[in-house]
């Protein structure tokens, strides 16, 4: 029973880790990014190439999240910004990319799976219970990180110019806030982020060209449900991770895999504002 | 090398097929108060929106110091010195008073400089620094909004119906800061008004804005009053 | 009326034609190609016509799917299972088709239920129907040996016909869907779902059913797609989790944009041309060829966002510019008796408010508003800029917008009934821009706002609009009788103005909500307007609603003026009364004293 309540907490945490990335460019770009799952793929071959080049796996999250704001960087410049007034077409742009992305792998690294080290091996006891010290390291970071991010948005000048573009864009603009270069930033930052994402949860599975599809859609339904908000996104993760944790554990696995998306999409049906007033 | 901080040339403006704004030209010289005068749907916001790049115009010229300026996006004619205060969505009402303000300049090292000459003109503001805009009254988020403005240090302020639903005391509050930050600061502004006493009290000029067009304007001096221009702009 | 027949036959001799020409080349196909050949491209036939089903979804109506592959998976799947557990023969397969259909349906109506509602947006949409393979798939998954799992079912018994007659089938199939479709398109109807994609909220306010409509659309793209999954299974002999998957639904979009979206013959050209091609070159190089398609796919939607096929038909049009002429002469005629010219002289007011308010949070837009509009009435409502006028005019036209209070139109109340509904209880409403359908002609334009009373036919175009007395003196007024077959969007901004009240009136209300209908105007243009509105209250006893600013207008032709100020009514009166009031004067030139003081 409590390493149910430990799996519920991961689970959250990793959830929260890996559909962040995809929250800052929704919230500030209204843009759904559909590469997020083959950024989240790049990632994890990232922490594959760590290991295999024998460098200490603690580096390979940040390594992966420095690869991943250049490559957002290029990307936004070259196929976002051209589609900004054409929300679908962005979304198809992307995931045209997403494609590319993942088969430029799979040229590369075959179709095979590849594991990356793990930087914890293990488990530790914590309250009288043995669980895997690697997956309760990633739930740390995932509290960490909320707690960054919310002191990005909330305390630095980026974070209010980004705030400023997010609720009136216009009006920001007429303040001098370039609304063109917080866009950037923005996708860089939330590539950046989907990478590291990927190189952190690499260890726990492992990785393939496709690695990043299966998140990609519960990260889509965590973030339409948590609306624009942080703590929302930690509070969707916990509930609907947990119920998919409670779901998988006493009915069904596979039940269990499908209940973040029907769960989301009911939730979302009868409230269309989901969590964003929690 | 004309001294006008601010000049159009035929700028005839509007949204897909419609002119809003009908070969609108005008100057505006440095320390100088200008008063749109206008009832609503007139076309005065649009012509402030076309000055800051909001609204492309369909033809004529906007001039800032002696340079070509029309169609320069909003941030970089925020960042050369205009400080456009909108009439509708004004303030970011989810954020802090002092975000608003912060929001007002580029770089927090200026906001903190510049921060005690805005508690002089609103003491009243800085008592409330971390309130929700949204929650203060209406006059207060009017001041909050000149202090915003002014707060960027701007060569031109475009001042769009600030008075509407003020009380008359903050009526007159507000002509003394715009008089004060014309004398001493020598800032130049372009007022859009209903609001005839209140514009003539401090404007140095006026012009009537009607169904697009200018068709009225003057120097305000003892022969103007209120009655006089009311006609163009009776309810 | 002769001329009529010599339209509508063309349009359907074109269809003939090519449907014959299809078949013809479907016939002899088999002739001239190897068995390899023809073995890929039963399966490319099949999907070509699903990707057809996604042109009319995406393409034409703007419903950016990518769970297309689930209809056909569940076609496949209704074959593998009833051949597999329950029996084979004729009866079997008559019933294994039934239940595709059938479960297609049920699923897509669920899917359209989840997807389309009033107020929905269309990534949520989109992100439902990429849910829907996801989920489909692990069901599969979770079937055990019922559905085979991961490894799915195969070596059932099924009809072991030579490729030729497999091919047949494929074939007719595509070119049959494929000629209907394009009839579809290029219907009345097909015009009610251009409309839906340019614009779905003024769609909505002409009382057009916009959910209904997309998931009866769905629905039928759903059952094309299982019968043409069905024959896959069929024919090949497997099925597998992937059919229903949402990479093969994915492809489908990616085969739409590149063969060029709302064309309709480009992506079912697309399908075949890229299917083969992958089938033939992905053994020599796989991947590769995938990334080439990914490339080409996210070039195609940056640079060419209509894809390949106007190139081709562009070329086309230049080798023969002689058949650049309008196709028909629209014309427009009088509906027979309309409600309208019924009118409501002096019966019960068209139009009640009693206590209404509306608020966003702690902010009270609207507050305890009491109005009554009567026939033969033009009511003004002016007040300054964010009194609430706005906010008025949708919370009478949408049942969900208010927050507190009741509404009666022609004494039934409305509830909460979406904005199509409240149409249909007789409230138009024009607004403030000018947001027509640009590619669609006046006389298109028009005929839609007459889909909820005439409907629109599915598989014919005609060229005459039955439009009650009003519209038509506005389209005689502004001009616009001339330029029916005109695309709007070379309409000038006075003709816009004018269609769309013409619009409005087409859905014959028996209240009028006008937002600054002179805006942008020209003093004539404006006069002109002004008289007919009077018109419109004397002769057919409209109640008009009308938001103005510019106060010589409304005193020109209005009985009784509201002032609103901040959210709550000022005062009522004739606009004489209203001039004098030192309140409203106090309110406008910004002495406000709060009168609740």
């Amino acid at each position: 029973m409590g390493s149910v309540i430990f799996d519920i907490l991961t689970t959250a945490g990793i959830l929260f880790v890996v559909a962040s990335g995809l929250m800052i460019i929704l919230g500030v770009m209204k843009l759904l990014n559909f590469a997020h799952g083959a950024f989240l793929t790049a990632g994890g071959y990232a922490a594959y190439l760590t290991g295999a080049a024998g460098i200490s796996p603690w580096f390979s999250v940040p390594l992966a999240g420095i690869v991943g704001i250049v490559f957002g960087l290029l990307v936004e410049r070259t196929i976002i910004r051209p589609l900004y007034n054409r929300p679908l077409d962005a979304i198809l742009a992307t995931w045209g990319l997403g494609i590319v992305i993942s088969q430029i792998f799979a040229l590369t690294f075959g179709r095979g799976v590849q594991f990356a080290p793990s930087p914890l091996s293990g488990t530790i006891e914590v309250l009288g219970i043995e669980y895997s010290a690697y997956r309760l390291a990633v739930s740390a970071i995932a509290v960490l990180l909320a707690i960054a991010l919310i002191a990005l948005l909330s305390l630095t000048r980026f974070g209010l110019n980004a705030r400023a573009v997010i609720v009136n864009e216009n009006l920001a603009r007429g303040l001098g806030i370039d609304s063109t270069r917080v866009r950037a930033i923005t996708f860089g930052l939330g590539a950046g982020l989907a990478c590291a994402a990927g190189a952190l949860i690499t260890p726990l599975l492992s990785v393939d060209p496709n690695m990043g599809l299966p998140w990609l859609v519960n990260s889509f339904m965590l973030v339409l449900i948590s609306g624009v908000s942080f703590p929302s996104l930690l509070l969707a993760s916990l509930v609907l991770g947990g119920t998919q944790v409670l779901i998988s554990t006493f009915i069904s696995p596979i039940l269990g895999g499908m209940t973040i998306v029907v769960l989301a999409a009911m939730i979302l049906r009868l409230n269309p504002k989901g969590f964003s007033r929690a | 090398m004309s001294d006008a901080i601010l000049t159009l040339s035929d700028i005839t403006s509007g949204y897909g097929s419609a002119a809003v704004v009908r070969d609108v030209s005008l100057d505006i010289k440095q320390g100088e108060i200008l008063a749109v005068l206008g009832k609503n749907g007139m076309g005065k916001s649009t012509l402030l929106k076309t000055i800051m790049g909001f609204v492309s115009p369909f033809g004529g010229q906007v001039i800032l110091r002696d340079k070509d300026v029309t169609q320069t996006p909003p941030h970089m004619m925020a960042r050369s010195g205009v400080a456009h205060i909108p009439q509708e969505n004004t303030l970011f009402p989810d954020l802090s008073v002092e975000d608003n303000l912060r929001l007002g300049v580029n770089s927090d090292r200026l906001f903190r400089q510049r921060l005690p000459t805005i508690e002089s003109l609103f003491p009243r503001i800085l008592e409330r620094m971390k309130q929700r805009a949204g929650t203060l009254s209406g006059g207060e988020q009017k001041m909050l909004l000149m202090c915003r403005g002014l707060i960027s240090h701007p060569r031109l302020m475009l001042i769009d119906e600030i008075t509407e639903g003020l009380q008359p005391a903050m009526v007159d509050r507000m002509a003394e800061v715009l008089v004060k930050a014309r004398d001493d600061l020598g800032i130049s502004v372009l007022l859009v008004e209903q609001h005839l006493d209140f514009a003539l009290s401090i404007a140095n000029r006026f012009m009537i804005l009607k169904l697009g067009e200018i068709v009225d304007q003057g120097v305000v001096d003892s022969q103007v009053t209120s009655d006089q221009l009311s006609a163009h702009l009776a309810v | 009326m002769p001329r009529k027949e010599i339209t509508l036959s063309r349009t359907h001799r074109t269809a003939l034609i090519g449907c014959l020409v299809g078949l013809c080349t479907v016939a002899i196909a088999p002739l001239f190609l190897d068995t390899y050949f023809t073995n890929i491209l039963i399966r490319t036939l099949l999907l070509a016509a699903v990707v057809m089903t996604v042109d009319i979804l995406w393409g034409y109506t703007g419903i950016l799917t990518f769970g297309q592959s689930a209809f056909f998976g569940i076609g496949a799947y209704a074959c593998g299972l009833v051949f597999t557990h329950y029996g084979f023969g004729p009866g079997w397969a008559l019933g294994g088709l039934a239940l595709a259909l059938g479960s297609a349906a049920v699923v897509a109506a669920g899917t359209g239920w989840l997807a389309f509602f009033h107020g929905s947006s269309p990534i949520y949409a989109s992100i439902i129907t990429l849910a829907l393979p996801i989920v489909l798939t692990q069901v599969i998954y979770s079937g055990g040996s019922y559905t085979g799992s991961s490894s799915g079912l195969s070596g059932f018994p099924t009809y072991f016909w030579s490729l030729e007659v497999w091919f047949w089938i494929a074939g007719c199939f595509l070119v049959l869907t494929t000629t209907a479709g394009w009839l579809l398109v290029r219907s009345d109807f097909g015009r009610v779902l251009i409309a839906i994609r340019e614009n779905e909220d003024r769609s909505a306010y002409l009382g057009i059913p916009v959910s209904r409509i997309k998931t009866m659309l769905m629905v039928a793209a759903a059952m094309v797609a299982s019968v043409a999954g069905f024959a896959y299974a069929a024919f090949s002999n497997v099925v597998a989790p992937e059919l229903a998957g949402f990479q093969l639904g994915t492809e489908l979009l990616i085969w739409t944009a590149l063969g060029g979206r709302a064309t309709l013959l480009g992506p079912v050209f697309a399908a075949i041309g890229i299917d083969t091609m992958s089938s033939w070159l992905s053994g020599a190089m796989p991947f590769f060829w995938k990334l080439l398609t990914g490339i080409a796919f996210v070039g195609v939607i940056v640079a060419l966002p209509r894809g390949l096929a106007p190139l081709i038909s562009g070329l086309w049009n230049r080798l023969r510019p002689q058949r650049n002429a309008i196709d028909f002469e629209a014309s427009v005629v009088k509906a027979p008796g309309t409600r309208m010219l019924q009118g409501s002289f002096g019966d019960a007011p068209p139009l009640r408010i009693v206590g209404l308010s509306r608020r966003y949070g702690s902010l009270e837009v609207l507050r305890d508003v009491n109005l009554i509009g009567k026939g033969t009435e033009l009511l003004g409502i002016i007040g300054p800029n964010g009194a609430g006028k706005t906010t008025l005019m949708r919370c009478i036209s949408d049942g969900k917008e208010r927050t507190t209070g009741t509404l009666y139109i022609n004494n039934v109340e409305i509830a909460h009934s979406s904005p199509q509904q409240v149409v249909g209880l007789g409230v138009g409403r024009s607004f403030q821009n000018t947001n027509l359908f640009e590619t669609l002609t006046v006389s298109e334009c028009l005929k839609l706002a007459r889909y909820r009373i005439d409907g629109a036919s599915l598989f014919s175009r005609s060229d005459t609009v039955a439009l009650p007395q009003p519209s038509l003196d506005i389209l005689q007024a502004t001009g616009l009788d001339k330029k029916l077959s005109e695309e709007t969007k070379n309409l000038s901004h006075g003709m816009k103005r004018g269609l769309e009240l013409a619009m409005v009136l087409a859905t014959e209300p028996s209240v009028l909500l006008l937002d600054e209908p002179t805006a942008g105007l020209t003093r004539p243009e404006r006069m002109a307007i002004g008289s007919v509105l009077t018109k419109l209250t004397r002769d057919f006893g409209l109640c008009i609603v009308l938001i103005e600013h510019d106060l010589d207008f409304v005193r020109a032709i209005s009985d009784r003026v509201v002032v609103l100020h901040q959210g709550a009514i000022l005062m009522e009166g004739t606009v004489e009364e209203v001039v004098a009031s030192d309140l409203v004067k106090a309110v406008y030139a910004g002495h406000k004293e709060d009168e609740s003081a």
